[in-house]
């Protein structure tokens, strides 16, 4: 083994007396060093806007739900709600109720979803929502619900006007349209007497791990169900995730061709080298040992790609991020410059492909080069 | 010759190389036996086969008939590895070019059998030392193949030929490349060396001054115009 490495040594060192190898192998070098960069820059881009994305869910929407196995209310909103509070004292517990309405102002009257929420004490339409009723900043509009009362006119929409104090921001992953507004409000649009449809629950601390706790403090209970942060946010995770996928596997294309690049290249030394690995047979090395000789000249030109390229591409990532010298039009997104976020696993991976990728361009010249008998390789000169 | 005084023995050795119309038939039941200790020189015109018939002996290509026995040992038999093991230990090689590694200076590349037998760096170094001293190179250790002449590279070729100390010793054409004083220079280093290390020596040549100097001569004829092969002693 060491006398392996001390040739790949002395050939990688060496390589500056022969220029045209010199050459293409700096050009795999930096080609691989490249494909790194490409690579950990852009995973960092993607997972700083990610990481951005699951702040800001975690800040708007709710870490875990309890909702009724069936029918749309909770039987007993406020034993539960005191359950909760019990096991969990630090959980902040909210009551809601959903439901469609129309809400009209005086253009134009417009679908939406009514959420409302005990934690809330003013009305607040959603920018879509408001634009399509052209209220601005705030007006008031009425709200229309699906049910009817007995007038003496006949049966007529429950119709309720209420002041938009706020207008907002859609959360994360939805669409326009929502209507927020307090809890009594809501339900005497939606059901006309205090029923609850959900405890919405949040804990800061430990957002993902809440509906496991939940489920655990509720065992037991067959008329209600726990939905935890994946269950809620399922679409949006399972997009974010096949985000990264895909991603990876596009970019890491470039390391593929990178590590071609590499194979003609170690090709190219065991077609300059063939005296000398013929000289080496007959001074006893074993073909095995031939083979490995040259996994090592692949894998130090890996490696070195690998590791510069993985130094340039963290410190790019940083250096923009630290800067924000990207800078994202503001009110688009929540971050005010192009978030990039480095995280040393997805560091590790990409420069762990990088090896492998060397490994496998040198081990398939190696081993053509290990079965040749070498008598023909002597008569070279 | 008795039978353990045999170091290297072939027996209806046949070699041929390439494939219907291109085939050419080099070698063809060839005997040929070397003593223990004893200096051959193999002699014959160009393209009859003995830089072929070398290479079968230093198990550096393979026959496609015939035995190949080295100090008693049938080498048929022994895989890639074994050959290799066999050759780095039992066998030292000198070629026409110096088949020097250029990105080795001269005491690395006399070093390199050791380090392929995998004795330590230092030890490595100081044999080939000593060797390069015995050669007459003791000024020329650091210096790159490039930097040396075509006789000090020859002369480093038979100090890394015979570092591992070696029972053997295979020249193909060693002095073949040099100007007449570099080439007496080189044989007479290596007769020297033959007779101080106890070496068997098989060194084929061009040159019948040389030949004659040697214990025996083997005259090698092309196949298709004779059966059988001429030792002349
Ligand atoms: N790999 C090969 N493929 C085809 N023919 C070959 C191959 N190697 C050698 N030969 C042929 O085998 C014959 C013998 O070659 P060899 O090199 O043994 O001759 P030689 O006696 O050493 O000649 P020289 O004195 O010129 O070195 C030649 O005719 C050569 O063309
Ligand atoms: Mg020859």
């Amino acid at each position: 083994m060491r006398a392996e490495l001390h040739l790949a040594r002395r050939y990688l060192i060496g390589l500056g007396r022969r220029t045209n190898v010199a050459t293409v192998t700096l050009i795999s070098l930096v080609g691989l060093g490249l494909g790194v960069v490409a690579l950990v820059v852009t995973l960092a881009l993607l997972e700083g806007f990610q990481s951005s994305i699951r702040r800001d869910l975690i800040e708007r929407s709710s870490h875990a739900q309890v909702r009724p196995v069936s029918g749309r209310v909770l039987a007993e909103p406020d034993q539960l709600a005191s359950l909760l509070h019990q096991a969990l004292p630090y959980v902040e517990i909210v009551r809601s109720v959903r439901g469609n309405c129309l809400v009209a102002s005086t253009i134009d009257a417009v679908p939406a979803l009514l959420v409302g929420r005990s934690d809330v004490d003013s009305v607040m339409a959603d920018q879509v929502l408001a634009a399509r009723l052209g209220i601005g900043a705030a007006g008031v509009v009425d709200v229309i619900s699906p049910r009817r009362r007995l007038t003496p006119l006949g049966p007529v929409p429950v119709r309720v006007r209420v002041d938009v104090a706020e207008v907002g921001v859609p959360g994360p992953g939805a669409e326009g349209g929502v209507l927020r507004v307090p809890l009594e409000v809501a339900q005497r649009i939606v059901w006309g007497s205090a029923e609850v449809e959900t405890l919405d629950l949040k804990d800061p601390s430990a957002p993902w791990q809440l509906g496991a706790k939940v489920r655990r403090t509720l065992d037991g209970r067959d008329d209600v169900v726990v939905l935890g942060m994946d269950e809620l946010n399922q679409a949006l995770l399972l997009a974010l995730a096949l985000e990264r996928i895909l991603i990876f596997v596009a970019v890491g294309l470039i390391l593929v061709v990178a590590a071609l690049n590499l194979l003609c290249n170690v090709a190219m030394v065991a077609a300059e080298k063939r005296r000398d690995l013929a000289v080496l047979t007959s001074l006893g090395l074993e073909p095995v040992r031939i083979r490995r000789l040259f996994l090592l000249l692949g894998l130090g030109i890996g490696a070195a790609g690998a590791f510069g390229g993985a130094a340039v591409g963290v410190a790019t990532a940083w250096i923009l991020d630290a800067t924000g010298a990207l800078p994202l039009p503001r009110g688009v997104f929540v971050v005010s410059s192009v978030p990039f976020s480095v995280d040393p696993m997805m560091v590790a991976k990409v420069v762990g492909l990088a090896l492998i990728l060397s490994a496998v361009a040198s081990w398939l010249p190696s081993r053509v080069v290990a079965r040749r008998e070498p008598a023909a390789g002597l008569r070279y000169e | 010759m008795s039978e353990n005084n045999v170091m290297v023995r072939l027996e209806g050795i046949s070699k041929a190389y390439g494939e219907g119309e291109a085939r050419i038939q080099v070698l063809k039941g060839l005997d040929l036996k070397v003593g223990k200790g004893e200096m051959l020189a193999i002699v014959g015109p160009s393209g009859v086969g003995k830089s072929t018939l070398l290479h079968l002996v230093g198990l550096l290509d393979r026959t496609d008939e015939g035995l190949v026995e080295l100090d008693g040992q049938d080498t048929g038999t022994l895989g890639g590895s074994e050959r290799a093991r066999l050759r780095n230990r039992m066998l030292g090689f000198v070629f026409q070019h110096h088949h020097l590694l250029d990105e080795l200076d001269a005491r690395d590349n006399v070093a390199l059998p050791m380090r392929i037998a995998g004795k330590p760096a230092s030890e490595a170094r100081r044999t080939a030392e000593a060797l390069l001293d015995t050669v007459g190179l003791s000024s020329r250790m650091t210096h790159f193949p490039d930097q040396l002449s075509g006789g000090e590279q020859q002369r480093v070729a038979v100090a890394r030929a015979l570092v591992m100390r070696p029972r053997l010793l295979l020249a193909d054409e060693p002095t073949g490349n040099l100007d007449r004083a570099a080439s007496e220079g080189v044989f007479r280093l290596i007769r020297d060396l033959h007779a101080e290390e106890n070496l068997t020596s098989v060194i084929v040549t061009h040159n019948e001054t040389m030949a004659e100097q040697c214990d025996r001569i083997f005259r090698l004829a092309p196949a298709g115009e004779r059966s059988g092969y001429v030792g002349v002693s």
